[in-house]
């Protein structure tokens, strides 16, 4: 049935233009690096310490976080979306599905929607790196790492948007959430303390081990999707 | 078709509060397999929260919801796979055509693909059915919604005022479409109106609802003969033929073209015709006042008048 419901969400997407959306944030920090290379080349690559590939990494890696977590909170909105605009939840729920599958949809697909995204951010960065004369010896497991090692450790974060999202009419308030949350990891940086989930997706996966951020990433993350979901189950449908 | 009558909406004591008011109250509904069964009410009446109740929308504060006879909370999937529903304004998603809203239901009923051709034509959609669904007026969102129901051939149709922010022809077609829906495999219909009229000329029982309670649940005949029954005359001189009615006991009023009797049987009927001939009096029409069923629903919902 979750397969089922996952057809029926990709096929909501047509003509939402989420799929170029989800092109546009790693599309849009790859092209800043270009930017910030071209500008910089010189003290960039012949300047600092290490290998040339793993300062791009480091430096993609930094610019993907606002990219990250503002994709988390405007994609969770824009699935979330597609039923409340016309309140057409009560469509979905009085046909013979598990209110608990519906939402499970909704979650993988805004989850699968940012994977993209962030697999995306893979290749773009090889390419970036080989045009700028890196040379072909690509530390793959580092860029592996420095995409998909945020995005795990940003699942409490996805989990809460989708969470919001569903089952509050108003989508101002999942929005205002996700962009206090954008600014504080932001801004705040490295200041912000360890147990807040908004520091583990901006740990440099590239250099650092993924220690207990990414399994608490994933654990918390499994905690708030199964709050969420109980939530959705026992709320009234508009 | 079985002889002993097959319950497929029974509601016990369905009570449904929103900040501390019961806007459904203790609520009994009875509906069996074939029934058409109008559900009726002014607007804010409980009609749409008693709907969503049926359907497992919302959780009731007290109370049980059986469909098919079985309790909804522990069979929700097995008997909504036998019901197709519209709740209040139809939903659809907009930037799809007819064909991809009813296919993403589809996908979810697990019917073959040929059945969204069969519901499209018979809401007369096929022409339109490539085009995206929020150029649609009014009355072809509702057609679709319609057809959305129609789609899993349900057994239990639920139709929460179809006709709801229509022109009359809009009114009209949809009515037609109702009255034409195939009845032949014993589909049993929920409309909820808040126009007696509307659901008279097609319901074979009648519900009626007012400030969350029930006020009357029997058959259509049943609400008839409660209706007092009025006839007037029309005859050539109402004024003089007046005093004849009234001496012969007859509960009578006049205005310049007529004569109007309350409590009015076949027989009385008959005899207050033969008294008018006899006196020489020329009877022009003799007619039933259909107002009367109105008045009787108005009289029970509390006489406040919808619409
Ligand atoms: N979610 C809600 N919150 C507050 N009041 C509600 C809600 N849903 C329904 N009501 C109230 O319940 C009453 C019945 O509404 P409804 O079932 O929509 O009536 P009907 O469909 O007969 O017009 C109305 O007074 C309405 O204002
Ligand atoms: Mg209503």
């Amino acid at each position: 049935m979750i397969i089922r419901l996952m057809s029926v969400e990709l096929l909501k997407l047509r003509r939402k233009w989420i799929w170029p959306l989800v092109a546009l944030g790693p599309v849009g920090v790859i092209a800043l690096q270009a930017v910030n290379y071209a500008l910089r080349y010189d003290y960039l690559v012949h300047q600092q310490p290490g290998e040339p590939w793993d300062g791009l990494i480091s430096a993609v890696a930094w610019l993907t976080l606002a990219a990250l977590l503002t994709g988390i909170f405007i994609l969770a909105s824009m699935t979330a979306g597609i039923e409340h605009q016309l309140n057409a939840w009560k469509l979905t729920v009085a046909l013979p599905v598990k209110k608990r599958h519906l939402y499970a949809a909704k979650f993988l697909l805004t989850a699968l929607l940012l994977l993209t995204a962030s697999v995306l951010l893979i290749p773009l960065t090889v390419a970036l790196g080989l045009s700028l004369g890196f040379g072909t010896a690509i530390p793959y497991g580092q860029l592996i790492a420095a995409a998909l090692f945020p995005y795990l450790a940003a699942l409490p974060v996805i989990a809460l948007q989708v969470w919001l999202s569903v089952t509050i009419h108003n989508q101002a308030v999942p929005l205002t959430v996700g962009i206090v949350g954008m600014m504080t990891a932001n801004f705040a940086g490295s200041r912000i303390p360890d147990w807040l989930p908004y520091k583990w997706p901006q740990i440099d996966y590239a250099v650092n081990e993924p220690g207990l951020y990414v399994p608490a990433g994933i654990a918390l993350g499994l905690v708030i999707y199964a709050a969420g979901m109980l939530d959705f189950v026992r709320k009234d449908v508009r | 078709m079985t002889t002993i009558a097959d319950s497929i909406v029974q509601t016990e004591a369905l009570t449904k509060s929103i900040s501390g008011k019961a806007v459904v109250n203790e609520v009994n509904i009875k509906i069996e397999r074939g029934d058409i069964y109008g559900f009726l009410g002014p607007n804010g009446a409980g009609k749409t929260t008693t709907i969503r109740l049926l359907l497992g929308l919302t959780k009731p504060t007290s109370g049980t919801v059986r469909l098919f006879d079985r309790d909804i909370r522990n069979h929700r999937l097995d008997v909504l796979r036998k019901v197709g529903s519209l709740v209040e304004y139809p939903s659809y998603y907009g930037h799809l055509t007819a064909v991809e809203n009813l296919e993403a239901v589809r996908r979810l009923l697990d019917v073959p693909k040929e059945r969204i051709d069969d519901v499209l034509a018979i809401v007369r959609l096929t022409k339109d059915a490539g085009r995206q669904v929020k150029g649609y007026s009014l009355g072809m969102k509702q057609r679709l919604g319609i057809a959305t129901a129609l789609l899993g051939n349900p057994e239990l149709l639920i139709l929460d005022e179809p006709t709801n922010g229509l022109d009359p022809a809009g009114i009209q077609e949809i009515r037609e479409l109702i009255i034409s829906l195939p009845r032949t495999k014993g589909v049993t219909i929920l409309i909820s109106s808040h126009l007696l009229s509307e659901v008279e000329q097609m319901a074979t029982r009648v519900g009626i609802i007012a400030k969350g309670s029930m006020v009357y649940q029997n058959s259509i005949s049943h609400l008839r003969e409660q209706a007092i029954s009025r006839i007037r005359f029309t005859v050539n001189d109402p004024a003089s033929a007046y005093p004849l009615l009234r001496s012969s006991g007859y509960e009578a009023e006049w205005d310049d073209r007529s004569l109007t009797i309350g409590r009015a049987d076949n027989a009385s009927t008959a005899e207050a015709v033969a008294l008018l001939v006899k006196h020489h009096y020329d009877v022009y029409r003799v007619e039933e006042q259909t107002a009367s069923l109105e008045s009787l629903f108005l009289e029970m919902t509390g006489g406040e008048r919808s619409l």
